[in-house]
């Protein structure tokens, strides 16, 4: 019922491939199949219907997108976790408390146990009563737990109703965020073909692309420099792609503008999304500007005190474990800082991150535009750490391409940075590693101070 | 144990760095009786913690020598370790003795 705008759809595309998932093709056909039998299944089987909190493990596959989209239409409430995240499963279970919990592995095996737990949290009843399928999705917060955000799932699906292009499109991001989730429904929803990975090197990534002649990568800023780092597109041939979409944290200057010359003829798109409001739709001043035009139907954005606030048809009902994070007019609190000029936005970095050095005021990704342009940095990091004298000073890990004296390049980098910035953004503390750490979802990992 | 004349000689490497980002009244003349940090300094705060970390770092990457110069010890000194170069020599010899010996 709440999905069948899609099925019409897929109905529709019939024989073209909506799915690749390892060395297997899968139709709109047999996609549909798939999903009336897993939702007879489901229901039939393991009492499952209108209400009901599944958590969902996998990773995009065949199996597991059927079983997710079966859940929407039986009204589930459903919990997607990455397979294989053995690090906080049990924590993202004992806050989600689901009543079902269905995994799907690597192979695409499906296995399914029911759970004593029932969860009646007040959000939770208000999905039920509404007789509208969820969704709970885990915002990663720089500190603390996990914050469980739980969203009405008919809010988030009304914006594939409206066609647009379609596209063979790598699902990079993952699946238990709405980064990797969006692209799913926005591929399937206009008849593209979704290419699924199992492993997120830049060369397989590209190999990945040259093979099923990808023409949308959505994609990371950290993983984009990785890309540039290992010279991975030298040895694939990556024609096929016609644009590249970034999010997730801020892109550096000099990054995008290596990209644009070494990707001739690719669009490289800002996305701005958030576990808590969705995906905004988003314009660019122009190719290569990191200003962009933010929001669309059923988005109200505005800025207070620097940062982004956001209303949304589709935003969160609430977070099943913190206070609704939403200002007394409805706005969600981004976090986020942003410059405006006229109406566009420009997205400057996370108001956490935010680096005070006696009363000035800096974010790291300032710094790390400058000193990503000096010869030899392969990728750079920059962090606070308290110091008695002027509160904090500025830190950079730095890793290089080739060895390099530790002094000799530490004065390089000063005086680089002297006549590129102010006195005070300059780093005190460089250290060289060797190699920045990512997460998972390939977003620099923070430094906690 | 180091040497103050192997003291002196990290702490100046450091000075000059330094004084790279100074202009040039500013300078940090390179002497035992330079001051670093108080009356007539030419070191504002900014200027003296960047010093202050890059004597610790030369400290780490010639000698293998991990000093805290903002530690609390360092900070609450009858004298200031900052006061001038001579002074910070000491107080780093005097760590690098302790070090020495618990090692």
């Amino acid at each position: 019922m709440h999905t069948d705008f899609l099925k019409k759809e897929f109905e529709k595309y019939s024989d073209i491939t909506a799915l690749i998932f390892g060395e297997t093709s899968y139709s709109y056909k047999s996609l549909l199949e798939n999903i009336n039998f897993r939702k007879e299944n489901l229901s039939q089987n393991y009492g499952i219907g209108s209400g009901t909190t599944a958590a969902l493990e996998g990773d995009f596959s065949f199996n597991s997108i059927s079983i997710f989209l079966a859940l929407a239409e039986l009204g589930c409430i459903t919990v997607p976790l990455n397979y294989g995240n053995r690090k906080n499963r049990n924590e993202l279970l004992e806050i989600s408390k689901p009543e079902i919990v269905i995994s799907v592995n690597e192979n695409d095996q499906v296995d399914i146990t029911n759970n004593d737990d029932y969860n009646r949290h007040e959000l939770i009843e208000i999905l039920r009563k509404r007789k509208h399928p969820g969704l709970i999705l885990f915002s990663s917060g720089t500190s603390g737990k996990p914050k469980a955000a739980v969203h009405d799932f008919t809010g988030l699906l009304k914006k594939f109703e409206t066609k647009r292009e379609a596209y063979i499109t790598l699902n990079f991001l993952l699946f238990d965020h709405w980064g990797g989730l969006n692209t799913l429904f926005h591929t399937l929803s206009n008849g593209g073909t979704v290419v699924t990975v199992s492993e997120r090197t830049p060369d397989y990534i590209c190999s990945l692309i040259e093979r099923h002649r990808v023409e949308l990568l959505p994609s990371s800023p950290t993983f984009l420099n990785l890309l540039l780092i290992s010279e991975a597109y030298k040895r694939h041939d990556l024609s096929s792609l016609k644009i590249i979409s970034y999010g997730t944290e801020p892109m550096s200057e000099s990054t995008l503008k290596s990209l644009n010359k070494i990707f001739a003829g690719v669009k490289f798109r800002q996305t701005y999304g958030l576990i808590e409001v969705g995906v905004l739709r988003t314009r660019s001043k122009e190719d290569g500007s990191l200003w962009l035009k933010l929001g669309g139907e059923g988005f109200d954005v505005r800025v207070s005190e620097n940062v982004l606030e956001i209303k949304s048809d589709s935003a969160i009902l609430g977070y099943l474990n913190y206070p609704a994070p939403f200002t007394s007019d409805g706005y969600f609190i981004t976090g986020d800082y942003a410059e405006t000029d006229g109406e566009y936005y420009r997205i400057i970095g996370r108001k956490s991150d935010l680096i005070n050095i006696g009363g000035e005021k800096v974010f790291p990704a300032e710094i790390e535009n400058v000193i990503r342009d000096i010869e030899n940095v392969a990728e750079v990091q920059v962090y606070g750490e308290k110091n008695p004298i002027t509160g904090n000073i500025i830190c950079a890990n730095v890793s290089l391409i080739r060895p390099e004296d530790k002094v000799k390049f530490r004065s390089r980098l000063k005086k680089f940075c002297r006549e590129r910035l102010q006195e005070f953004k300059i780093p005190t503390k460089i250290n060289i590693v060797e190699s920045i750490n990512v997460s998972e979802r390939f977003k620099k990992k923070h430094i906690q101070n | 144990m180091l040497s103050e004349e192997e003291i002196i000689k990290t702490i100046y490497g450091a000075m000059e760095e330094i004084n790279d980002q100074l202009s040039g009244e500013n300078k940090l003349v390179l002497s035992h009786e330079t001051v670093l940090y108080g009356l007539n300094s030419r070191l504002d705060s900014l200027g003296l913690v960047n010093l202050i970390v890059e004597v610790e770092q030369r400290f780490q990457d010639e000698h293998g020598l991990e000093i805290d110069l903002t530690d609390e010890k360092a900070l609450s000194q009858k004298s200031s370790p900052f006061r001038t170069v001579k002074t910070l020599s000491g107080y780093i010899s005097s760590l690098s003795d302790n070090t020495g010996k618990s090692a």
